[in-house]
């Protein structure tokens, strides 16, 4: 389907995802090795983003799966829908008292309403959930799992075995397999290390904060109100924000967030007042935004090439 | 080619990064779709496909250019548009000049007029030649003056005029200006490559250092190196250290908080879960006991203990970051409550901060006066959930060591446990109390290593 790497960095264009060579390159091998693709990096670099737009540039349906303390089986594969059961149960009622009216011994009639089994475990009483989505779907599909730090490690152990085949079996049913292998897509915050053996089967793809310009594309990529020279200004605030200790630095999406702020404040230009006022739309934290004013009022004060003011 | 990814892989391997079968293969596959010819494409092919971890990608970095080379393109050669009079004019003059030219000089314009740069030899001996031993500071700033060390060496600085006769010769000579323009545009562009390859040698040469004292100062080694005996910058190192063991104890908490939920039953919930089996109780729920410990921690900050005190600052940092209730209390003559400076400040503020709150005077430490001032202040931050971890070498300068304050502590936490950085060996030896105080505590463990220190933290956790 993508014979280049230029053609995949394309297809995000499409999508105003901007991708580096990095990604593309990244990409291109997941897709054509058919690997399942391992982004991990700082929050809000856009790692579920660039799976929503591959989903989007593909045409192919995004299933995602929200990873989870406690998250198991029965939330990421299947569950049998009880209750529905249950409700067949009572209203078959009748036609059950039928079945069996003529069975001489208990034994009989449990044997014959064990040949009616099928009826109770079958696609009809399945509750599919993300994973059996992905891997029955008819069509070709993008398969996210997003957060799989979060997750338990009993969790990714069971992932294990449903990304090496791309098959699942349900006791009651047998085993379904993939129809279309979906592309797999997991991001990571790293809040823990996960296990080597998922990670021997993903690719790696390590995704950072953009250097200025590539942060300043995207910008005006998504926020084209602002103006050009307010938005290289923006940028160059939030990547020098980087640069400093904070307990948590700017995402790329606060930087997006940033900049809408400033377009319905109708700014003009960023001026020290403006700054400090809108700074906690980049920072999250009491002690870094403390610390940022003092960092940007340094810079202001030597005015070396950039002032604030 | 292929010669060379290997040892690539497995100088990855040595240098501690986990490269299985697996990756490997897939990294040939990888190779397969993308080929090497483009460089970058190349090594983002190896990357995806080998390196799996944040941590381990600084060095792919550094041990790519040491196998596929640097990427700075080879010198061209600016004769190639030359008729043959015009090369065999070019030659005479070239050889006459270099006649009274330092041997260095003439290999310089040698390289820049031929297109065929230095060998790898040729470096290494110019190398030599500046008398600078990169291995010994490996840092980027050594690489920057190796680099213009050897082109002081080559005589750089008098290559400009040098030229600029050479051109003034060929016009007087005769020679056509456009081949004589043609000739300075190579020339120049070579002596800027010249200049790009040196630099990327000395770098390679810092690399290749920093790569081998990688190797030797691997991890587990580090740990097991007692605290005070360590370089700032094995310190640098063992930070990083504390901070991912410190996010292993977490998740590692986590699991172990999961596996123990099996409370007592919640009938409601039970009730609740079964309403779709008719009430018959197939699916049993259980309340979750919420098993939230407290700890209190004192540390002693005085002078004997000031080599590892900031290590112990650190854990205590990431300890109250991982167990929400710790109340953390820091002491030489007297105690300080240093709960508020760890929560509210940066790490390396917040030690700085409790280092010039308690000054370390000369003989005064005081263990026992602090626990009585423990107690007669903080008693309320112990209780039957509590665990009281002491930091310190019960080193009291022969002051009273309120023993039984101690133990009136100790029988009201849930446990005590002391965390002492010398030997068992010198417990009890010259001003040490701690043979005293050993027996009233639930456990003592020498911390004399960031392992054993890391083993305590999990017992402490468990």
């Amino acid at each position: 389907m993508f014979e280049t790497v230029e053609s995949v960095r394309h297809a995000l264009d499409g999508q105003q995802y901007i991708a580096t060579d990095e990604i593309a390159t990244v990409l291109f091998l997941a897709e054509s090795l058919g690997k399942p693709l391992l982004a991990e990096g700082p929050a809000g670099v856009g790692k579920t983003e660039l799976s929503k737009a591959w989903a989007a540039a593909t045409g192919r349906e995004l299933v995602r799966l929200q990873c989870y303390e406690g998250l198991d089986e029965s939330k990421a594969l299947y569950e049998w829908e009880y209750a529905k059961q249950m409700l067949y149960t009572q209203l078959l009622r009748d036609r059950l008292a039928n079945l069996l009216a003529d069975t001489q011994s208990l034994a009989e009639a449990a044997d014959r309403l064990g040949q009616e089994e099928d009826v109770f475990f079958s696609d009809r009483f399945l509750l599919p959930r993300p994973l059996l989505r992905a891997i029955r779907s008819d069509r070709p599909t993008v398969l996210l799992i997003d957060e799989i730090d979060r997750a338990d490690a009993e969790f990714e152990a069971f992932l294990l075995e449903v990304l090496s085949d791309f098959q699942v079996s349900i006791p009651e049913i047998g085993t379904i397999a993939a129809k279309q292998r979906p592309v797999v897509f997991l991001t990571s915050n790293n809040t823990r290390e996960l296990s080597e053996a998922l990670k021997r089967r993903c690719l790696y793809l390590y995704i950072d904060y953009p250097d200025t310009e590539e942060e300043l594309r995207i910008v005006r990529l998504k926020v084209p109100e602002l103006a050009p020279e307010l938005a290289r200004q923006a940028v160059e605030v939030v990547q020098s924000l980087r640069t400093l200790d904070l307990k948590k630095s700017p995402s790329v999406s606060e930087t997006l967030d940033w900049a809408r702020a400033l377009v319905t404040l109708n700014t003009r230009s960023l001026d020290s007042a403006m700054l400090e006022n809108t700074l906690t739309v980049l920072l999250k934290y009491e002690a870094d935004v403390e610390r940022a004013r003092r960092a940007l009022r340094r810079v202001g004060g030597e005015g070396n090439g950039r002032t604030y003011h | 080619m292929e010669e060379r990814i290997i040892k690539f892989i497995a100088a990855l391997r040595a240098a501690g990064v986990r490269v299985s079968m697996a990756e490997s293969q897939d990294a040939w596959r990888a190779i397969e779709r993308l080929g090497v010819r483009d460089r970058d494409t190349f090594r983002l092919s190896l990357r995806a496909t080998l390196v799996k971890d944040a941590d381990a990608l600084p060095t792919f970095e550094a041990l790519f250019p040491l196998y596929f080379g640097s990427g700075t393109p080879p010198l061209g050669n600016p004769q190639a548009g030359l008729t043959p009079e015009q090369q065999q004019m070019l030659r005479e003059l070239l050889e006459q000049m270099m006649r009274d030219l330092a041997r260095q000089l003439q290999q310089l314009l040698e390289w820049l007029f031929s297109g065929r740069g230095p060998s790898e030899e040729d470096l290494q001996q110019l190398a030599q030649q500046t008398g600078m031993d990169p291995s010994r500071y490996p840092s980027p700033a050594s690489a920057r003056r190796l680099a213009r060390r050897m082109l002081d060496l080559l005589g750089w600085d008098q290559l400009q005029d040098l030229l600029d006769q050479i051109w003034e010769a060929l016009a007087e000579a005769g020679m056509d200006p456009r081949a004589i323009e043609q000739l300075q545009q190579q020339v120049g562009e070579n002596a800027d490559r010249l200049a790009d390859q040196l630099g990327e040698f000395a770098g390679q040469q810092v690399r290749e250092q920093r790569v081998e004292q990688a190797r030797r100062r691997s991890p587990r080694d580090l740990l097991d190196r007692p605290l005070n005996q360590l370089s700032s910058e094995d310190m640098d190192a063992l930070r990083e250290q504390v901070r991912r063991l410190a996010a292993r104890l977490r998740s590692r908490a986590a699991l172990r908080h999961k596996r123990g939920k099996q409370g007592k039953l919640d009938p409601k919930a039970t009730l609740r879960a079964n309403l779709r089996y008719h009430g018959v109780p197939f699916d049993m729920r259980f309340r979750q006991r919420k098993l939230k410990p407290k700890l209190v921690v004192i540390l002693d900050v005085s002078t004997s203990m000031r080599p590892v005190v900031e290590f112990f600052l650190r854990l205590l940092y990431e300890l109250q970051d991982q167990v929400q209730k710790t109340r953390s209390f820091a002491f030489v003559d007297h105690l300080e409550d240093v709960t508020g400076d760890l929560q509210s400040h940066r790490l390396d503020d917040a030690i700085a901060l409790v280092l010039t709150k308690l000054p370390a005077g000369h003989y005064n430490t005081d263990l026992g006066r602090s626990l009585r001032q423990l107690e007669a202040a903080h008693l309320d931050a112990l209780d039957r959930r509590t665990t009281l971890i002491v930091l310190g070498d019960a080193r009291n300068n022969f002051n009273d060591p309120a023993l039984d304050t101690f133990g009136r502590l100790c029988r009201r936490a849930r446990r005590v446990i002391w965390l002492n950085p010398e030997h068992p060996a010198q417990w009890g030896s010259g001003d040490s109390d701690m043979l005293d105080y050993a027996p009233l505590c639930s456990a003592v463990f020498q911390t004399r290593s960031l392992s054993q220190l890391a083993d305590a933290v999990d017992r402490i956790l468990g």
